[in-house]
């Protein structure tokens, strides 16, 4: 199952995206380039701010953990530098979760940071923030006693219980790695093994642009990420200059 | 104007077949927004949209119609006056920026001793003059080489309307931008519109009713994105209402 997206339904904020996959339903808005709160300005940056809204309740410690992880990875991808003293927002408001969250055996923030880095980059390219790149994410799950698994669900998390390892991985459009977060007991050939499993899935094959290549290299998750980001960004475009073709 | 769009994401790398082939006098290409260059030849795109591509001016830019509206020199906007100050007004162009200053003296006719009076929320019709990323945008009301105004100024009456930022660009396109719906209403009443590139359409007419219905037409035609036919079916429930 590909991610489901929608770009631009709010109309108040420069830029929206609601994604929903595996279970996992997030809106982000993004405000900016907008005015910066004098003790926050960068002479010559641009200021990201990331709030991360959990689905109930307010904030905690765990929410914080994951806003500084998506600053710093979005910092890298965003040209603070052509956008100085100013402000970009992102607010990503949880807004469902699957059932087996909790008891899955994988560190909850773990599984959701994957979806939280693309509504971010999606809510991003609504807002028509410069950004040097893309990024794509995924989560890589080791059970201790059968074969990886990319991208699972939180059902296929149980039933492959106990979790040995799991790990996740962002990278850019080039294949470079932006990001990686991982928990329990790994080797390093094992985490080697899930980081190209991951760019796999992530970045679209080198010289091969056919959707149904993307396909092949991940046929159990129907897709490859790189492929998936290119058709929302295709269906933005379209509904925008839809207008050039209507009676 | 290519026929078929390339349609991009940020990071992108554009190729050399796909930029404009120079056909006129200008050699040197022009990058517009979307773009960017990093030396010593590579054109990497910084949003996703449609690259759209013009070869007379040998210039490229990307298409898309989202986000805030960032001030560029020499487009023209409808700004709000927040404050007078020593020697200019500040002015909003987009809520939660920085103000825009507007020299009192970059107005026609105007002198240190005959200076305009703009009050707080007054709108006026201006040219960005100067938009570095270093500074805060600077507007102007006149044309600085005759000195007139050229139908730059403070806007009296009316009211405005927000429409997408990729709207205000059809409406200043004129017929290539193929809003229709003005001219059908026009046969039958008269009004004035003034077209800010920062999503804003400033309708003044006769009465109430028509800006409204004016106002109104513009923001349905933009939501919709209604073609031709649409529009000619929209204006005739229009004229019909009024």
């Amino acid at each position: 199952m590909a991610p489901e997206a929608t770009l631009s339904h709010l109309h108040r904020a420069d830029g929206s995206a609601t994604y929903s996959h595996n279970g996992y339903c997030i809106i982000g808005a993004v405000n900016g380039p907008v005015e910066v709160m004098r003790r926050d300005e960068l002479p010559e940056e641009a200021t990201i701010e990331v709030n991360v809204r959990p689905a109930a309740g307010v904030g905690s410690p765990k929410e914080r953990h994951l806003e500084m992880l998506l600053h710093n990875t979005l910092r890298g991808i965003i040209l603070t530098r052509s956008i100085p003293r100013t402000l970009v927002q992102i607010t990503l408001q949880v807004r469902s979760l699957p059932e087996e969250e909790t008891s899955c055996g994988v560190s909850p923030s773990l599984i959701i940071l994957p979806h939280l880095l693309h509504t971010a980059l999606l809510a991003l390219l609504s807002a028509s923030i410069p950004l040097s790149t893309i990024l794509t994410s995924t989560l890589i799950a080791i059970p201790a006693n059968s074969s990886p698994l990319t991208s699972p669900t939180a059902p296929d998390l149980l039933r492959a219980k106990p979790i040995r390892s799991a790990h996740v991985f962002a990278f850019s459009a080039d294949g470079k790695m932006l990001l990686n977060e991982s928990d329990g007991t790994f080797n390093f050939e094992e985490w080697d093994e899930a980081a190209e499993t991951a760019e796999q899935v992530c970045c679209r094959d080198e010289g091969g642009v056919g959707l149904g290549e993307g396909m092949e290299v991940d046929g159990q998750e129907g897709g490859n990420l790189d492929v998936w980001l290119r058709e929302v960004v295709n269906k933005k475009v379209q509904w925008e200059t839809r207008w050039k073709s209507a009676k | 104007m290519a026929t078929s769009t390339l349609v991009v994401v940020p990071g992108d790398e554009i190729a050399q077949d796909a930029l404009p082939t120079p056909t006129g006098k200008k050699k040197t290409l022009t990058l517009g927004p979307g773009l960017r260059h990093i030396p010593p030849n590579t054109i990497t795109t910084t949003i996703a949209g449609a690259l759209a591509t013009d070869n007379r001016k040998n210039a490229a830019w990307i298409d898309a119609n989202s986000g805030r509206y960032l001030p560029t020199v020499g487009d023209l906007v409808i700004a709000t006056v927040q404050s007078s100050a020593a020697d200019n007004f500040n002015c909003a162009i987009t809520p939660n920026t920085p103000y825009a200053t507007l020299p009192h003296l970059a107005f026609e006719g105007a002198s240190r001793k005959t200076r305009p009076v703009l009050l707080p929320n007054s709108l006026v019709y201006a040219r960005v003059v100067n938009a570095g990323k270093e500074s805060s945008p600077e507007l102007t009301c006149v044309d600085p080489s005759t000195g007139n105004s050229e139908g730059l100024g403070p806007l009296k009456g009316g009211t405005i309307f927000k429409v997408s930022l990729g709207m205000a660009r059809r409406l200043l396109l004129r017929s290539k931008g193929e809003v229709t719906v003005l001219d059908h209403i026009g046969t039958k009443v008269g009004f004035e519109i003034t077209v800010g590139r920062n999503g804003l359409v400033h309708v003044d007419g006769g009465d109430v009713k028509t800006v409204l219905a004016v106002g109104k037409a513009i923001q349905e035609t933009d939501e919709q994105a209604l073609g031709e036919k649409g529009q000619k079916k929209l204006a005739e429930r229009i004229l019909k209402s009024l």
